[in-house]
């Protein structure tokens, strides 16, 4: 790339100091969290509050004297010895038994919906000119817009008037699924309909002219090719639902069925002091989603750079 | 040949229904989920909850409203909220962008690093600045609640109570927590706005900025009357998905101060949380996320109105 304001190599050495700097800030509140996560409580509740527990008496920082701790991650998953299970010890913490797998459950489902939606209806529009084709792909563009919080109240009273409604097999784990479906689907309808642009329809016409039915073009031709942009919008629906709160917080009333974002609210509560319980707590629910970015990280700006422009 | 094929395929895609079943289940959904509860919040906002149910109270609920000293504080809020989170953000994503535009090399790397406060929930980053401020235990504590610095008590952000207001009710200066809480938002949606600009940034042909280097315009004029003027649409665009996630977001609120203290982080989305699920008045609070509804309405049909002129 060419470089415009300056052709100056030292220029080149400042800027990318510069952006070492804002790096390293940006990583600090990160950096810090894990620090507070592997500190004892003696260690978190001092003053003044020190960074490194490694202080002795006579040294202000003694490599060997760091008093590192886990009891922060102990308490949040709350390991119990039990002789039945595989490893020896059973996690009973409610984050790792109740609210993380529930999480799993209603960010998987709800992916798994929206690409094949998306994909169906992405194609349509990318693939058909039909009457109302603009109008409508133009309500889903606006709509993709609409945060969450306007929409709460109705659907909040919506989901109490189905719980008293004795629907089989419904409960709150289904509403919320299909809530969430509503709201990621349409910015994933524009980014499948982008990546579908970008497949040459000669392909298919060959398919079509060669006397395959039209979903049988759809699904041998055009959806393998379509397969890391559908991956995209998979990846990018499931940390959208993974980081949800409010909705899965206010509309879910079952204990057992409310999501990891709740527990971690819930921690906030309980353990007013206990920085370190709340760091690990932190931690053990965002990580998975920053190690799945770094190993998808082409996939997350794919489908950002197709839905930035429109979202 | 290839003309009458082209025809026929076109026949076939015109005459078929087959477009209308892709789409289908999409536009049920987003029907059920997005349109149903914006039509049932337009309905509750003229209700009123008694024991006996729901009762028709007309314009009552918009106008008690208004009459809530904490309505017109809250907007206050909001305002300040809004005008330092989008401007800080805007800034500093141009500058980031414009970095990452100028070096040669390791720009993937920096992006990769800085995108990661992206992929981190609003809630859990609220905890992560409240950690770091926590009174007397967070680890900025130390050096903010340390008089020699901030005289003559030291800061503690969390507790401190705003200063008293310059301009009659307008809640200016606000509260230090107001304040960070603009810097953690900031914090969180930088990275999506410095993608954003440097990808508007890399449409700016090379062949323009070259010319006007060689007529003698130096960087900050190539910036000023070049680069800005080309990137204005997408800045716009920035500017308005910021001011939306700003208005609607709740989760940093929640987790980084409570509307604390007092009620000096009370901001719009998080005064609709409280008349709603604290209050227990769901009319009172349709009628605030119909005013949100429509500001949220005015940014998104002016983002349409641009990407259309655009594209």
């Amino acid at each position: 790339m060419l470089s415009f304001l300056s052709r100056k190599s030292g220029n080149q050495v400042l800027m990318n100091l510069a952006l070492i700097l804002i790096t390293l800030f940006a990583m600090l509140p990160i950096a810090t969290t894990v620090l507070i996560s592997f500190k004892q409580q003696e260690d978190i509740t001092r003053k003044p509050p020190n960074f490194f527990p490694c202080d002795t008496a006579t040294q202000a920082f003694d490599w060997n004297a760091c008093r590192w701790a886990v009891e922060g991650y102990e308490r949040v998953i709350d390991p119990e010895a039990s002789p039945s299970s595989l490893l020896g010890f059973t996690l009973t913490g409610n984050m790792i038994r109740i609210y993380l797998p529930n999480t799993l459950l209603y960010a998987t489902a709800t992916s798994l919906i929206v690409v094949l939606l998306a994909g169906l209806s992405g194609y349509a529009f990318s693939r058909y000119r039909f009457r109302g084709h603009g109008a409508l792909m133009t309500a889903i563009l606006a709509i993709t817009g609409v945060p969450l919080l306007t929409n709460l109240l109705a659907l909040y009273q919506v989901s109490i008037d189905l719980r008293k409604s004795s629907i089989p097999f419904y409960d709150d784990r289904m509403f919320i699924i299909v809530v969430y479906i509503g709201f990621f689907l349409p910015l994933s309808v524009w980014i499948a309909k982008g990546f579908f642009d970008a497949i040459p329809r000669e392909l298919e016409e060959a398919a079509l002219i060669d006397g395959c039915g039209p979903l049988g073009a759809l699904m041998r031709i055009t959806m393998p090719l379509a397969l890391p942009g559908m991956t995209a919008v998979f990846l990018l629906t499931f940390v959208n639902v993974w980081n949800e709160f409010i909705a899965g917080y206010l509309l879910i009333a079952t204990n057992d069925f409310k999501p990891a974002m709740f527990g971690l609210y819930d921690f906030l509560g309980q353990n007013i002091i206990n920085l370190q319980v709340i760091a690990a707590a932190c931690i053990i629910i965002a990580m998975p989603m920053v190690i799945l970015f770094l190993f998808a990280r082409q996939s997350f700006f794919r489908a950002m750079t197709e839905g930035a422009v429109k979202g | 040949m290839q003309q009458t094929m082209t025809r026929f395929v076109d026949k076939v895609r015109l005459r078929n229904t087959f477009p209308f079943w892709l789409i289908l289940p999409t536009i049920i959904v987003l029907l059920v989920v997005q349109v149903y509860p914006a039509i049932y919040t337009v309905w509750l906002s003229l209700q009123e909850r008694e024991p006996s149910g729901w009762v028709f109270v007309g314009l009552e609920n918009f106008v008690r409203l208004f009459n809530t000293s904490l309505f017109s504080e809250s907007i206050g809020h909001t305002a300040i909220y809004l005008a330092g989170y989008t401007s800080l953000t805007m800034v500093l994503g141009f500058f980031v962008a414009l970095l990452l535009h100028q070096v040669t090399r390791f720009s993937a790397i920096y992006i990769t690093f800085l995108f990661i406060p992206w992929i981190i929930a609003d809630i859990i980053v609220g905890m992560v600045f409240r950690l770091l401020v926590f009174p007397d235990y967070g680890l900025l504590s130390g050096i903010l609640q340390n008089p020699a610095f901030f005289p003559p008590d030291g800061l503690s952000v969390l507790t401190a109570a705003p200063s008293p207001p310059w301009f009659g009710d307008f809640p200016f200066p606000p509260a230090p927590a107001l304040i960070y809480l603009i810097l953690a938002s900031t914090w969180r949606a930088l990275p999506f706005i410095t993608l954003l600009l440097l990808a508007a940034m890399q449409t700016v042909p090379l062949e323009v900025i070259e010319s006007s280097r060689i007529d003698g315009a130096n960087g900050w004029q190539v910036i000023r009357h070049i680069m800005i003027p080309l990137m204005l649409p997408t800045m716009v665009v920035a500017l308005f998905s910021l001011t939306l996630n700003g208005m609607n977001g709740i989760g940093m609120v929640f987790s980084l101060t409570g509307d604390g203290p007092g009620t000096s982080t009370e901001v719009l989305s998080y005064m609709l949380y409280s008349i709603g699920w604290s209050q227990l008045r769901f009319g009172r609070a349709a009628a605030l996320a119909l005013m949100i509804a429509v500001v949220n309405w005015l940014l998104i049909s002016g983002t349409l109105r641009i990407t259309r002129v655009n594209n």
